[in-house]
């Protein structure tokens, strides 16, 4: 933000004050390089300690680089473990609950935002209000109807309670009521059915919460630990977070394996936020200040 | 064209009110859209707070065919006799009221000084933002690692500049507080961009107009930038307090509540009473505290924000 001062009486007070602003600055960018390492650090430290080899993990100090780095900790993650099956079931779960969100929730939203049906309002209430619920204080009945439903240790119980919320219909409903009814209208008079006018008319102006639901739903998904912890029993129904917990206590201590599965396990999801990179810090910002 | 649609809609309205053309098959299309996405509400939203306030007033465990009433009782022995919720209850409070004032007193200059640098603004906002696209889970792991006793980088680098190594996670004093570190570190970046979003929203012109009439730095700070963030501050608080008042993943990972209980929260425990001892109405008992008192926090909260900073 270069800025120049138009009311400055003299002109040695604008230079020094130039000059101290061009320090200021300069410190503003170290102190944000530090701040950025101490942000970083701890990723380049998991990344070091899972090229280590299983004798200099033990070492005290820990040394900084890996002295003679090896992808053997990976291999033994990738041969030992169901490392991929684990993948599977995260981005299955995580893709398939964002696609049905995304559907379900602006459906909601458009029908709550453009249609008039009796009790229209009185059910949006009770909506807005089961979103001031958190999720931990329900885990005892969430459980409990999943177990009535025999959805335990299925990926089943992952992705059906999940499957449209109140919060997403809120988000779509208020972005949608902003479309002109006009639209609609003509497309009627076109003769469109009513489903057609939602995929054809409605969802493509609704694009950028779509994308933040979308974004926010999948990041949701593809982290939640305190929902799988419960519903999932076995090792080859979990999903990354959990396998992450249970394979830290099978290899206590192992950090060179524990931290190569961490890394196999945020890497990828890292390279997606660093290609997506504006799309998602957008979604982030827009999910949460409307 | 879209005239004419006016004129005859609003014809055929006068004529019968609620029978416009079309009509059935938009009613049609709204019950069958709202079916599955209510029925879905109802299971898994509106049916559990019903049942985890009914189950709270019972003695309840999954195996046991009977279910006792218990009335208040649960509740009266989590407040007067079990000391293990006590001792939660204090360190969730504990937890939350000292990680959101630390994250927002990080975050908040954090974002200031963003919006002040022009280059490298996007490479910054990156490095800060990584940890919390990453699952808590990793993250966890990855501070146990660093925390570690013997082996770990931060006992390794206090011992290099000569102070005292601790085993962190392992002491009563400081594992929470470790725990507390490591999730502050992860969280951040999202406050930092729901921050810079709010100080980019704030229109140039006024600062501009503030300089013209001879505004300095502080000044411009103190009269546009505080008072125009305040709905940003006051949305990143509730929000912050509520998520610190749920915490789970972290201390489960890293202390497992431990040592002695001292990092134990109120989501932890309840955990523990519905899950390890089967003790389901407790923990509903329990689950009721926690939605009561994050509800009472956030309404006090929007009371005091508001009336201290609406203007």
């Amino acid at each position: 933000m270069a800025t120049t001062s138009y009311v400055v009486p003299e002109t040695g007070d604008l230079v020094r004050r130039r000059r101290l602003k061009k320090i200021g600055t300069a410190a503003l960018y170290v102190l944000f390089g530090i701040v950025a390492i101490i942000f970083t650090l701890p990723f380049v430290l998991m990344l070091s300690s899972a090229f280590k080899t299983q004798a200099e993990i033990i070492q005290v100090p820990p040394s900084f680089f890996p002295q003679d780095p090896s992808l053997d900790s990976f291999r033994t993650v990738i041969n030992d473990a169901p490392f991929f099956t684990w993948f599977r079931n995260s981005l299955l779960v995580a893709c398939t609950v964002t696609i049905i969100v995304m559907f379900l929730c602006s459906l909601g939203g458009y029908i709550f935002a453009k249609f008039d049906f009796p009790g229209r309002d009185p059910i949006f209430v009770v909506l807005l209000a089961t979103m001031m619920v958190p999720f931990p204080v329900l885990l005892i009945p969430s459980y409990l109807i999943v177990n009535k439903f025999q959805l335990i240790n299925s990926l089943w119980a992952l992705i059906i309670p999940s499957m449209v919320n109140a919060f997403g219909i809120f988000l779509m409903r208020q972005f949608i009521a902003g479309i002109p009814n006009d639209l609609i209208e003509a497309a009627r008079l076109d003769g469109a059915s009513e489903f057609r006018i939602f995929l054809r008319v409605i969802l493509p102006m609704a694009k950028p919460p779509l994308a933040a639901l979308g974004i926010f739903t999948f990041l949701a998904a593809w982290n939640d630990y305190l929902w799988p912890l419960i519903v999932i029993n076995d090792i080859d129904k979990s999903t990354l977070p959990l396998a992450l917990s249970f394979f830290n206590s099978a290899h206590a201590q192992r950090y060179d394996l524990i931290m190569a599965a961490a890394s196999m396990a945020v890497i990828p999801i890292i390279i997606v936020f660093v290609i997506f990179q504006k799309q998602i810090v957008n979604a982030l910002v827009i999910a949460g200040l409307k | 064209m879209v005239a004419i649609t006016r004129t005859a809609r609003s014809a055929s309205k006068s004529r019968i009110r609620h029978r416009a053309p079309g009509y059935a098959s938009r009613m049609r299309f709204v019950y069958i859209s709202l079916v599955p996405i209510l029925g879905l509400i109802f299971t898994f939203s509106l049916l559990p707070i019903g049942i985890v306030a009914w189950l709270s007033l019972h003695r309840y465990n999954q195996l046991s065919p009977v279910m006792p009433w218990l009335g208040l009782r649960n509740y009266e022995f989590a407040f007067q006799t079990d000391p293990f919720f006590r001792n939660a209850l204090e360190n969730t409070l504990k937890y939350a009221f000292v990680a959101v004032p630390v994250n927002i007193v990080l975050s908040l200059p954090i974002a200031l000084g963003l919006n002040q640098i022009t280059r490298f603004r996007a490479l910054f906002r990156t490095a800060f933002f990584m940890p919390v696209v990453a699952s808590a889970v990793a993250v966890s792991l990855l501070w146990n690692t660093i925390y570690d006793p013997q082996a770990g980088w931060l006992n390794a680098f206090l011992d290099w500049v000569g102070l005292v190594p601790r085993p962190w996670l392992g002491s009563p004093d400081t594992a929470i507080w470790a725990v507390l570190a490591a999730a502050v570190w992860q969280d951040l970046g999202y406050n930092i961009l729901v921050f810079l979003a709010g100080l980019q929203g704030i229109p140039q012109d006024f600062y501009d107009a503030a300089k013209v009439d001879g505004a300095g730095p502080w000044q411009r700070f103190r009269g546009i930038t505080i008072p125009l963030l305040q709905r940003t501050t006051l949305f990143v608080l509730v929000l912050t307090m509520i998520s610190y008042l749920q915490e789970f993943t972290h201390i489960q990972v890293m202390t497992n509540g431990g040592p002695i209980h001292t990092s134990e929260t109120l989501v932890l425990y309840t955990y523990k009473k519905g899950f390890s001892d089967f003790n389901m109405g407790y923990a509903s008992a329990m689950s009721m505290i926690l939605m009561g008192i994050i509800l009472i926090i956030t309404l006090i909260q929007m009371r005091l924000m508001r009336s201290r900073w609406e203007y």
